[in-house]
């Protein structure tokens, strides 16, 4: 046993990715590796796996079925999306007009509008709704934009080593010591307030951590036997990494960005609340700072600064558990959820 | 894999004991607060039953106040105001800030000062001035009753070596250069008498905004770049107050100036606290930890107006909120820069864009009746120099007329509706706003609407730091706004070509690149004209000029929404005394003159520290008893570990 | 803040000691040798001072592309002649060329002078070291609560992992680390400041202090003003040391030796007292480490929200004025505080590992 052994180390290699079954992966990826660089004769081999994967994937779910957490997170973030994409349906774009506002200003809770109406007399319930779509996207996208810097740096560093590999991981590891926050906001700032403003400094700033972990796991990856047979068959960096990293970190990455989302969605919210964000957009962030500059905290108005930070942390709440339990299932040994 | 299932002989005893201290431990966080709040009660909760009936010590607030809180024990009267702004520097000769102007203002005289009445000038350091018939040599007699805290009598050798400090040392100009730079020299002949000598007429003799300073404490600075001030307590000064305590945005605290020879202050102490965020203050206003707060959101003003106790002051104000167009940012050397909209140019187009402006509802909307509608330049509350536009002349809200002129000046709807140019581009326009605005966000969301309707695209620019965009001349439209001063010269003069900046790469004092012959010589002939009617008549025919160059709309002038505790503030003298503002006056006067509520209206400070000092302890028992928990079951379990 | 609270990504906030190299290498390498120790030491520090000057580097350059003349914005609203506006910028070095300026910045950085604040004309330093005690108390407590509750908490869930109780914890934990700390903080005021319904307003709403209080009194009154922070703080903070203190103890309770240890026959609880807690301390400990370098920049938005008179809040100021010296200054101790809390982990941990023999 080695001091390494402490569970959460990314740098030590550990299993890959898919741990129920290294057996039945290096058949898989030998067969794919074949197919891609011998002859294009093999569409039985390319289409084995397919199913292969489509196996796995429906052994994943199996696993995922049985974490309860997870299940409560993937049906909430259901519902929130469900809603998020059917609201153009049955509120529209108007919700958002002040000149149109049916309310007068900061009305409290009643039939006609269930959570009030803020400042301009647009009911809140509506720009709840509304403001969903902006802070999901928000944190989607900043999530996919920073695991994917990382999966990127992660690969390459753990592809090529050597000094090559020292300076990347030296940056990453500089950029892991920034203050993320401190550095968002200073993004924020010196760009044009807009949500894709918001994105790139969340985008930019959370990546090192995934950077690590897939640098880890690139390295594990690499040890297998397979890939030296790879490349003894000729298959170049790029097909080795593309064609058989990749796949293998793919699960690693899904729970990172699962994860992410929740922190992006927060950091998008904290952003917004200084002032950092883009006023002509509703979001959960921006209706808060909304709430507060309108001095609804200290005028009583709680009904206008509760259901935001409410849906935020549902919404951060949900993607959390669900990305502990793709974690769960991908690495047991975490025993999170158990 | 290794199988993590414990043994089972074990488990079930275990098993309860840990899950009850599990649940112990979940509600440690509950349980902090609640045991917070079980211990204190606020002395002042409006509606406690026990705090008259029951005997209890801990319930009793009067029994508490006099042996736990030092401070209170005097039942000194402190009047604490909540601020949100930082004191850059108590120097003043570097001081930029409202607060930290204001500051001087309590501690330090000024030549003269404005009545609270009208805001006309009248004796403060000195009592009586005049000017030689070539307006180039200005005599100030000193007064002789006013005395340095530190029992050294103020002179007019004082106010010379001020005027002369800053005329001489850059770094001591700082602040208020601006004053003396058209000075030629300042003497004092003899300790009443203080003779300025100028190198051209200056309008501004009886407004020098300076604090004058003790010579005998001043002349030992070396850098006055580097010194603040704020070191040496209590700070020599001969105002109505003087500050005794200083922490960088935290607090400052000014004791009444006993001596002051317009009378002392009434409050034993004058505090203002620091709050950052702006409904912490109103939250400690509520719960009278401060007497005053100023700059409400009209919810807040609605909530304090219901609120008992507190009285909303809803006075007009001395800013302006206006529109302003980009008309072709250039340099003095007649450079162009910037990429403002060509479209701009058209006097009709601006007249649509305002035309469209419905200010009315900016007014019920965006400020909820807080604010006037603007018509010219200075706002109504100096109402000397206060303009409305002529009916001939006067822009009013007319959507349809907004769309005629467009199509008059050849930007026709196209087919989607957008306004097109000749050059088939349709018209899209930026707006700077400052981020830290709500007022220009809320007015931007309205013009977009507004403009939208007429075919014309808007994009709200709001950043935190607007100048650089604008000095740059990278603007279409921005939000503009001043305080005005009781003398206007200062936001007038912003608007001359004398105020363009040297070359493209230099900054002007320039409000936003306004460059127009006849208001140019309408300013200069104010600037020299010491007759008050007439200079007030031209101050009048600037404003003329202006609203008719198009470049600029007032929208609103927002009112200056303020609260007070009536039951630590009696009565508070407002300037102008009939409906006007507490905080940012220009003279003294409200905090010179705020009475205390007597009885009830122990100052804050003291019901605050008693319950503060109940708490305080409830909140230290609560984590010794956490850690004193955390650390006994440790115990125990090595105990365990040794049976 | 962000980075701070990622208790899902636990994996890498325990991840402090293997910073440097790319295979973890020198710490299975410091076992037990003196020298091997003290040449991992000296590593390390070199990788600090190296990472120290990087900020440095990149505080200058990051700050410069922040828009806005800071003379201007100084000056804004006030009646300010051409020649003030050129006396202000040769006060603060603003006419020299940009690199003149960076190399008189680095020069002066490495003797402790961070330049002088636009805004309060004071050396920066001295406005850090002024504003630096408030952010270590308030900070210091949550994390000191925070930490001590996560450990015990995470301690009790693992041990009955999959329990009720368990779930109740890790369910509360997690659902107060999604709230938006901002937003806590300001119900918190609603509802214990100002007071709703039965609630009386009992803590302050802002601030460190309320009057001139001294001696105990100035203690217990600023006790007071730190309740509502504190336990902001708490409440979105201690989730991280929970969960990774439950995984790792799980982690551990799985091991080879404790089978062993069971084997042997000694009892369960006190295999777990003895052996698993010790060793699964080690990450969270690491990760505590962490935190604590997080903590200064983690304070902006409830110093901000509480008008604390820390560094957050100067940070929060600075910017929208914007200060450079002041933000560049705030910049460089938070990210120093990282990088020094870093190394003190990476330093200790060889030390404290209970299997590394001492």
């Amino acid at each position: 046993m080695t001091i390494d052994k402490t569970p959460p180390n990314p740098s030590e290699p550990t299993e890959p990715a898919e741990p129920a079954e290294p057996s039945g992966q290096v058949p898989e990826t030998n067969e794919t590796a074949k197919a891609t660089t011998a002859k294009p004769t093999a569409p039985s081999a390319s289409s084995l796996a397919w199913a292969r994967r489509r196996g796995s994937v429906s052994r994943f779910w199996r696993q995922y079925r049985t974490h309860r957490a997870g299940l409560i997170g993937l049906a909430g973030l259901a519902v929130i999306a469900l809603i998020a994409l059917t609201s153009p349906l049955f509120i529209g774009g108007d919700v958002q007009s002040v000149t149109d506002a049916p309310g007068t200003a900061l009305e409290s809770p009643s039939g006609e509008f269930p959570l009030g109406t803020d400042q301009f007399g647009r009911s809140l319930l509506g720009l709840l709704i509304w403001g969903a779509r902006i802070s999901l996207v928000v944190g989607l996208l900043a999530a996919a934009l920073s695991v994917a810097i990382g999966t990127l740096v992660g690969i390459i560093a753990g592809h090529y080593g050597g000094w090559f590999a020292t300076v990347v991981m030296r940056i990453t590891d500089w950029f892991l010591v920034m203050p993320a926050l401190v550095l968002a906001i200073v993004l924020a700032t010196v760009m044009s307030r807009s949500i894709w403003t918001v994105i790139l400094a969340i985008g930019v700033t959370a990546w090192p951590t995934t950077a690590r972990l897939v640098r880890a796991q690139t390295i594990a990856v690499e040890s297998r036997p397979y890939i030296e047979r790879a490349q003894a068959l000729g298959g170049g960096h790029g097909h080795i990494m593309t064609r058989h990293v990749l796949p293998n970190v793919m699960p690693l990455v899904l729970a990172q960005t699962t994860l992410g989302i929740s922190t992006a969605i927060l950091t998008e919210a904290t952003l917004a609340f200084l002032g950092l964000g883009d006023p002509s957009v509703v979001s959960w962030g921006g209706m808060l700072q909304d709430a507060r500059e309108a001095g609804a905290v200290s005028s009583g108005h709680w009904w206008y600064l509760a259901p935001p930070g409410i849906a935020i942390a549902l919404v951060a709440l949900a993607f959390t558990l669900c990305g502990r339990a793709i974690e769960a299932v991908l690495n047991p040994k975490l025993g999170v959820s158990r | 894999m290794v199988t993590r299932i414990p043994p089972r002989t074990t488990r079930q005893p275990t098993r309860q004991r840990i899950r009850f201290r599990l649940f112990l431990a979940s509600g440690a966080a509950a349980t902090a607060i609640a045991a917070g709040s079980v211990i204190p009660l606020s002395p002042l909760l409006p509606a406690a039953p026990q705090a008259q009936a029951a005997p209890n010590t801990l319930n009793a607030p009067k029994a508490l106040k006099a042996p736990m809180a030092p401070a209170a024990a005097d039942g000194k009267k402190v009047l604490t105001v909540a601020v949100d702004q930082s004191v850059d520097s108590l120097s003043p000769f570097l001081a930029q800030t409202l607060l930290a102007t204001s500051v001087h203002r309590l501690s330090y005289e000024y030549l003269t000062n404005y009545d609270a009445k009208d805001a006309s000038t009248i004796p403060g350091f000195a009592t009586k001035w005049a000017s030689s018939p070539d307006k180039l040599t200005w005599t100030f007699t000193i007064r002789d009753d006013s005395k340095w805290s530190d029992g050294k009598q103020a002179t007019a050798e004082d106010a010379a070596w001020t005027f002369n400090k800053m005329m001489t040392d850059p770094n001591a100009a700082t602040a208020n250069g601006s004053f003396t730079s058209n000075f030629k020299k300042v003497t004092a002949p003899d300790p009443t008498q203080l003779v300025i000598e100028l190198k051209k007429p200056q309008a501004t003799m009886t407004s020098l905004d300076v604090p004058i300073v003790p010579k005998h404490i001043w002349e030992n600075v070396d850098d006055f770049s580097k010194f603040n001030n704020d070191k040496k307590f209590p700070i020599v000064g001969n105002g109505p107050y003087v500050i005794e305590d200083f922490k960088v945005d935290q607090y400052i605290r000014l004791k009444p100036n006993k001596d002051f020879w317009r009378g002392a202050p009434k409050f034993d102490e004058l505090v203002f606290r620091y709050y950052k965020d702006k409904d912490a203050a109103v939250a400690a206003l509520q719960k009278g930890e401060v007497s005053f707060v100023s700059g409400l959101t009209p919810a807040q003003a609605a909530a304090l107006g219901n609120a008992e106790n507190i009285k909303v002051n809803d006075a007009p104000g001395r800013r302006f909120f206006a529109l302003a167009t980009n008309p072709g940012a250039k340099a003095k050397d007649g450079e162009k820069f910037g990429n403002g909209h060509k479209a701009l140019l058209d006097p009709d187009v601006r007249k649509a864009l305002f035309h469209a402006v419905d200010r009315k509802t900016i007014v019920d909307k965006v400020f909820q009746g807080h604010a006037v509608e603007g018509q010219g330049y200075i706002p109504p509350r100096f109402d000397s120099y206060f303009w409305q536009p002529s009916d001939t002349q006067k822009i009013d809200y007319d959507p349809a007329k907004a769309a005629d002129l467009l199509d008059k000046a050849g930007y026709e709807k196209n087919g989607s509706g957008k306004r097109v140019g000749d050059d088939g581009k349709p018209l899209n326009f930026r707006i700077l706003c400052h981020a830290t605005d709500p007022n220009d966000k809320a007015v931007g969301k309205y013009l977009q609407e507004w403009w939208g309707d007429l075919g014309i695209g808007l994009e709200v620019e709001c950043l935190d730091n607007v100048s650089d965009p604008w000095l740059a001349g990278n603007y279409d439209l921005a939000f503009d706004g001043w305080s005005v001063n009781p003398d206007p010269d200062f936001v007038l003069s912003i608007h001359t070509c004398g105020a363009l900046p040297a070359t493209a790469k230099d900054t002007g004092a320039t409000d936003n690149f306004i460059c127009d012959k006849q208001y140019d010589d309408l300013y200069a002939k104010q600037a020299v004209e010491y007759d008050v009617a007439k200079r007030t008549d031209l101050v009048k025919q600037i404003q003329s000029r202006l609203y008719d160059t198009g470049y600029m709309n007032v929208m609103v002038y927002p009112n200056a929404v303020e609260a007070y505790r009536t039951d630590q503030i009696k009565s508070i003298t407002t300037m102008p005394e009939a409906a006007g503002n507490i905080w940012g006056q220009d003279g003294y006067w409200s905090w010179w003159s705020a009475v205390p509520a007597d009885g009830t209206g122990e100052a804050s400070s003291d019901s605050g520290s008693s319950t503060g000092t109940v708490i305080g302890i409830g909140a230290a028992v609560v984590v010794v008893a956490a850690l004193g928990l955390f650390f006994m079951m440790r115990r125990r379990s090595t105990a365990e570990d040794r049976e | 803040m962000s980075s701070a609270r990622t208790p899902g990504v636990v994996r890498d906030a325990v991840d402090g000691p293997v910073k440097t190299g790319p295979s973890g290498g020198p710490r299975t390498r410091a076992r037990g040798h003196r020298t091997d120790y003290l040449l991992y030491v000296a590593g390390k520090l070199g990788g600090a001072a190296v990472s120290l000057f990087a900020v440095l580097v990149t505080s200058f350059f990051l700050f410069r592309i922040i828009p806005g003349d800071p003379v201007k914005a100084m000056t804004h609203g006030k009646p300010t002649s051409l020649e003030q506006m050129a006396t202000l910028r040769k006060q603060f070095g603003l006419d020299l060329p940009m690199w003149q300026q960076f190399t008189e910045y680095c020069a002066k950085a490495l003797t402790g002078d961070l330049g002088t604040s636009y805004q309060f004309h004071a050396p920066v330093g001295e406005l850090i070291v002024e504003k630096l005690p408030a952010t270590l108390l308030l900070t210091g407590v949550a994390v000191l609560i925070y930490s001590t509750l996560g450990l015990w908490l995470g301690t009790r869930s693992a041990w009955r992992h999959g329990g009720l109780g368990d779930k109740v914890n890790t369910g509360v934990a997690l659902t107060l680390w999604s709230v938006p700390s901002f937003w806590l903080g300001l119900l918190l005021i609603i509802v214990f400041s100002v007071g709703i319904g039965p609630i009386p307003g009992m803590f302050p709403s802002g601030g460190m202090q309320s009057g001139n209080e001294t001696g105990f009194a100035h203690v217990l009154d600023v006790a007071h003003h730190m309740v509502l922070p504190v336990v902001t703080l708490v409440a979105v903070g201690y989730a991280q040391t929970l969960l990774v203190m439950r995984s790792s103890l799980l982690d551990e309770m799985g091991s080879d030796y404790l089978t062993t240890a069971r084997a042997k026959g000694l009892r369960d609880d006190l295999v777990r007292r003895r052996h698993a807690v010790p060793n699964a301390m080690l990450p969270t400990v690491t990760m505590i480490f962490i935190n604590l370098g997080h903590v200064a920049a983690g304070s902006i938005l409830v110093e901000t929200v509480f008008s604390w008179p820390g560094l957050g809040g100067l940070f929060y100021q600075a910017l929208s004025v914007p200060d450079l010296p002041v933000v560049q200054g705030l910049f460089v101790v938070f990210a120093g505080a990282m990088i020094l809390m870093n190394l003190l982990a990476d330093l200790l941990y060889p030390l404290l590992d209970p299997r590394v023999g001492r």
